[in-house]
């Protein structure tokens, strides 16, 4: 441990050139950045050094990513932000449901990473799970179980606050259908999706939300549900 | 020195077989035998109680394959017990597959495997489930399973007169007799008949209309009977086995039971009752057929020999083909020989003048072998012969008398007649003409009876003296005796016709399977066909097993192409002499002088110089002959095959070609694609970044931003494109799989729309209103979405500035509808159907403006894996273009009512 100085990103890639665009791109945003090549090296990085929140890339050359991400959870719950590749869609699901907090595809936008850093940051730096939320329209009162719309309080049927509820302790990060489904309905009802997509209709329907425009709750296309404030 | 075997003797050699046989059982694994007397009487249950019970004692149990029909108690029992996947053979749920080879893979101590006399589905391994676990048993793995009592081989006849219906699925009995252990379900017929009234029984064998007849009381008591009776019979020659195998209690004499079979419709009947009889004595029992040269050539006659001597190996006895002209020596010489204690043999027909002299095989073995218990059984057509015997008196014979008598009859009315001007001599050959006439048309015993009466007829009225029976000269006496000699030859002869008709029919037949082999064969689209429909025409035909060999793809080494039945292996010397006849373009194998070690006949196919494959045709061991009219149409047969394997090599080398070509085709349009789409953003971020990296200095923040964005912007372009590359090589290598779930419709829209508006930030979409209300599509979501994306994006390059693109999704009957239109230049009516083809997209990728590149041909087989389609529509008022999705609604899902309650 080196002890004071603000804490680090940890980037992992095995490619170069993106290690180093990343490395100056959050440099240029204010954060110290510390690279790894591998897996092994990743390991004793995290083990060692003050680090805030890891940057995992899932193709490594010396380990799975996946591997990786299970090593760190079994001593650290640092946030973990996952990269992988479009075509492999169900590793980052798998990722996300092994603790990773966020993923990004590749290629993408280095202000869309800011972003997710940002949110993980503030995330893991108030150690309380947000039990309000309230964005000027919408206010969900976590702890008087209420919702209101406009000034107005709305009634929820159980499940669908639940989702909501679980999507307000999670907010701005992605929380897998897998998640929702075995946290609500059992770990029996994995598979029955459509239970999810129903309420999850009907939940943005009571809130006045559009899937194709969301305002609040954005669906991440094959993996689950986000919300975000406006 | 030898000594004669002494009581002493014998039983210690008895009681170390007993005890190596024991060994021998130990060292493979045990069998276990659930049995019921009828469907539902609960051996599955039982079996997973069992299980259940060695489970929890903590020996490794794992269920391969049960069939609980739903039954709640029964799935209850397999919670907590490790279920082995079903293999899943082509087509529905319904015949998946006991899986071997994860059983053999995973090689548990115990396995389950219901349902002893399952048949697979074609392509399995094995045939039958028994030989599955035949295989499992050899592994040294215990198996479990159960069997209803109708479906053991040698009660198949007694079944079938019990209950009126004929099992098919039966299992040999020598597999039943390994069981270490059987063990009985028994419950009685009433509550058995309750439990099927209550719809807990399910019957998956019968047909409705045979369920009623089959579940009757008296039905159920009797199958009941047998299997109690199959089980006493069990536990009694355990006893036995054990005492021996101990050395206490009697040392059985085991005296050989023997079953003489002559080919008739009877020979089966006769081998499933000596196997009962055999087995009831615990003695060894043979069926012997006496090959005396009289068969001939009856085909019929043949195949039902060999089945039944089949059917006899098949249920445990040996089978046995001895040849000598006098029947009843032979079977007793065999009897004296082989410490034979009984001879069954069935009651056959018997000729009257026969048993007049005591000619019969019944009465000749009666008088002979007397040191022999005789057993003669009475066979189900033995019985029903006489029962009609009984009803009505035999047409046939006496027809042929009558005609017999009206002939002798004529000859004597023309006699009289002819009388005046013939010489009574002369008369004489009148009455031969008449014995001629009947013994042409009829049989001996007819044409000596018309002999008779013609003398009799010609000695009383014409012969002097007139009117008298009296024999008054030798020519009188010569004359009886032309009579007789003329109605022998001529019936022998009249035999001999017959047989050259019953030739001639033959020929017709072998016509007519290589008229049905050449129509077949000309309907046969590729060789795989062709060899198929070879192989089972040669095994149908032959009754033999035969197998189809083509040179493989590596280095022409010779591979099944066909066989028939599927299970068919051939032998390591088998495959030599394929390969011989192969090379040398001669036969080989079996029937000839090379290999003839070989089990199979081995012909090679040869059509005009080209070697196209051989033939291989296992006929019955015993089969040590083969007559040369099989040799002759087999070989027109494999002419035929030969012929058609040509015709299908030369279509198959043209459709190869044309694919060639059509692959060449794609692989240039591909390049120019390629070449085009990938290069021009590619250009444009170097040209940028470049002129940034030299003269960024130098240029203005306007225009370094704007080169920046063209970076950024060009990037994007080039990992869609990339996206949509991966997607074709994806589709069209066939390697994709559809990752269905349940998905909104408007989720899909959703996300396309924003995606959409990173590209296009400037194209407004529109979409119509109640899409939420539309039910769940079960798709693979990414794919989806990719495709309405691609056309999505299309609509947004051809839209005028400011014009919406809009998008709109509609329920039509079990099909979504989802369209996307845009007000642009429109498609020409005669390209609308083909801007989804492939070609067209990538062939006109580098003269198109943008180019619709790869994306829309994507969407055809994104949409049609889904089993849906896209089209091109105008749009409304002659202006833009509807690309319109439709996907097929699959069975919605409840709305979960785990929604509804409030908080």
């Amino acid at each position: 441990m080196t002890g004071a100085g603000p804490a680090s990103i940890l980037i992992v890639d095995d490619e170069r050139q993106i290690r180093r665009f990343l490395e100056i791109s959050l440099q240029a945003q204010g954060y110290e950045t510390l690279s790894a090549a591998s897996g092994a090296e990743a390991l004793t990085l995290a083990a060692t050094r003050r680090v805030a929140l890891v940057v995992l890339d899932l193709g490594l050359p010396d380990m799975d990513g996946q591997e990786v991400l299970r090593r760190l959870r079994e001593w650290t719950a640092m946030p973990v932000l996952v990269l992988s590749a479009r075509a492999h869609e169900a590793e980052k699901v798998r990722a996300l449901d092994a603790g990773a907090n966020d993923y990004l595809v590749k290629p993408f936008g280095v202000e869309e990473l800011g972003a997710r850093i940002r949110v993980l940051l503030r995330a893991s730096a108030s150690p309380t799970v947000p039990v309000v939320f309230d964005d000027g329209r919408l206010r969900v009162d976590l702890a008087r179980r209420e919702v209101h719309l406009d000034g107005a309080t709305i009634a929820l049927p159980r499940k669908e606050f639940e989702i909501l509820a679980l999507l307000v302790r999670n907010q701005g990060m992605v929380i897998t259908q897998r998640q929702i489904l075995v946290e609500l309905w059992g770990a029996e009802h994995v598979e029955d999706t459509h239970y999810l997509r129903v309420a999850i209709g009907r939940l943005r329907r009571r809130l006045g939300d559009e899937a194709s425009a969301p305002r609040w709750i954005h669906t991440e296309p094959g993996v689950g549900y986000r919300l975000i404030s406006p | 020195m030898p000594e004669a075997p002494t009581a002493d003797n014998r039983s210690r050699r008895a009681k170390a077989d007993a005890l190596l046989e024991q060994i021998e059982r130990e060292e493979a694994g045990q069998l276990k035998v659930f049995l019921g007397a009828a469907p539902g009487v609960g051996k599955t249950f039982a079996m997973l109680s069992a299980a259940r019970e060695l489970m929890r004692q903590g020996i490794d149990v794992v269920v391969g394959l049960v069939e609980t029909h739903g039954r709640a108690e029964t799935e209850a029992l397999l919670d907590g017990l490790e279920l082995l996947p079903r293999r899943a053979a082509t087509g529905d749920r319904a015949h998946d597959e006991f899986d071997i080879d994860a059983a053999l893979a995973r090689k548990p101590q115990l396995i389950l495997v219901d349902e002893l006399a399952h048949r697979n589905v074609s392509g399995s391994r094995h045939e039958r489930r028994y030989q599955d676990i035949e295989e499992l048993l050899g592994a040294g793995i215990d198996v479990y399973t159960t069997v209803n009592i109708q479906h053991l081989e040698s009660l198949n006849d007694v079944v079938q007169q019990i209950s009126g219906v004929r099992v098919r699925e039966t299992v040999p009995d020598a597999f039943f007799d390994r069981a270490s252990d059987v063990v009985l379900i028994d419950l009685p017929p009433r509550e058995l008949i309750a439990r099927l009234r209550q719809g807990k029984v399910y019957l998956p064998e019968l047909a409705a209309s045979a369920l009623e007849r089959f579940f009757t009381a008296s039905n159920l008591t009797a199958l009941r009977e047998l299997a109690v009776q199959a089980v006493a019979d069990r536990v009694d020659a355990d006893l036995r086995e054990y005492q021996a195998a101990q050395g206490s209690g009697p040392v059985p004499v085991r005296r050989r039971v023997v079953a003489a079979i002559d080919g008739s419709e009877n020979s089966e009947y006769l081998v499933r009752i000596t196997r009962r009889i055999a087995e009831r004595r615990h003695a060894p029992w043979t069926v012997v057929y006496v090959d005396a040269g009289r068969a001939g050539n009856d085909a019929d006659h043949r195949t039902r020999l060999d089945t039944a001597l089949r059917l006899a190996r098949r249920l445990g006895g040996t089978t046995e083909t001895l040849r000598g002209v006098d029947v009843v020596d032979e079977l007793l010489g065999y009897a004296g020989r082989n410490g034979v204690a009984t001879i069954v043999i069935g009651r056959t027909r018997e000729r009257p003048l026969a048993r007049l002299f005591n000619r019969t095989l019944t009465q000749q073995l009666l008088m002979r072998g007397a040191h022999f218990e005789l057993t003669i059984v009475a066979t189900p057509m033995a019985r029903a012969r006489s029962r009609r015997a009984l009803l009505q008196t035999p047409k046939a014979p006496l027809r042929d008398y009558g005609f017999a008598l009206v002939v002798s009859l004529v000859a004597l009315v023309l006699a009289h007649l002819a009388d005046r001007v013939l010489s009574v001599s002369n008369l004489s050959q009148l009455f031969t003409v008449a014995v001629l006439v009947v013994a042409v048309r009829s049989r001996m015993s007819v044409a000596v009876f018309s002999a008779i009466v013609c003398f009799l007829g010609y000695n009383f009225f014409f012969a002097p003296p007139r009117y008298t029976l009296v024999i008054a000269n030798g020519s009188d006496a010569l004359t009886v005796v032309l009579f007789l000699a003329t109605a022998l030859i001529c019936s022998r002869l009249a035999t001999r016709l017959s047989l050259q008709v019953q030739m001639l029919r033959e020929a017709n037949a072998h016509a007519g399977i290589l008229g049905r082999l050449g129509r077949e064969l000309a309907a046969a689209a590729d060789a795989g066909q062709v060899t198929a429909i070879g192989a089972k025409t040669l095994a149908q035909a032959f009754d033999a097993e035969v197998t189809v060999l083509t040179p493989g793809p590596d280095a022409g080494l010779l591979a099944t192409a066909a066989a028939a039945p599927p299970s068919m292996t051939l032998s390591t010397t088998d495959r030599a002499a394929a390969d011989w006849a192969m090379n040398h373009d001669q036969p080989a194998g079996r029937y000839t002088d090379t290999l003839n070690a070989a089990t199979c006949w081995l012909l090679p196919l040869i059509d005009d110089g080209a070697r196209l494959g051989v033939v291989a045709i296992r006929f019955e061991a015993e089969e040590t002959v083969l007559s040369s009219q099989r040799r002759d149409l087999i070989q027109a047969i494999t002419h035929d095959i030969a012929q058609a394997l040509a015709r299908t090599r030369l279509a198959d080398a043209l459709e190869s070609a044309r694919l060639q070509g059509e692959t060449e085709r794609l692989r240039a349009a591909l390049l120019s694609s390629v070449s085009h789409d990938l290069r021009s953003p590619l250009a444009v971020m170097l040209g940028s970044a470049e002129s940034l990296q030299r003269y960024g200095a130098r240029l203005e923040e306007t225009e370094r931003n704007e080169l920046l964005d063209g970076i950024v912007s060009e990037g994007q372009r080039l990992d869609r494109y990339i996206q949509n590359l991966l997607d074709m090589t994806r589709l069209g290598h066939g390697t994709l799989k559809l990752a269905r779930d349940w998905v909104a419709v408007d989720e899909i829209v959703g996300s396309c729309v924003l995606r959409l508006r990173k590209i296009f930030p400037e194209v407004r979409v529109e979409h119509g209103a109640p899409v939420d209300e539309l039910p769940l599509l079960y798709v693979h979501p990414a794919l989806i979405e990719q495709a309405l994306f691609n056309i999505m994006e299309n609509a947004a390059k051809f839209s005028p500035p400011g014009v919406p693109v809009r998008v709109s999704a509609e329920q039509v009957g079990q099909e979504i509808r989802i369209d996307v239109i845009d007000a642009g230049p429109g498609i020409p009516a005669e390209e609308r159907s083909r801007i989804f083809d492939m070609f067209y997209s990538v062939e006109r990728g580098d003269r198109g403006k943008h180019g619709t590149g790869l994306g829309l041909s994507i969407c055809q087989g994104m949409i049609g894996a889904h089993g849906g389609s896209v089209e091109a529509l105008p749009g409304e008022g002659g202006v833009g273009t509807v690309i319109r999705i439709t996907l097929p609604l699959s069975g919605v899902p409840m709305p979960a009512a785990a929604t509804e309650d409030e908080v």
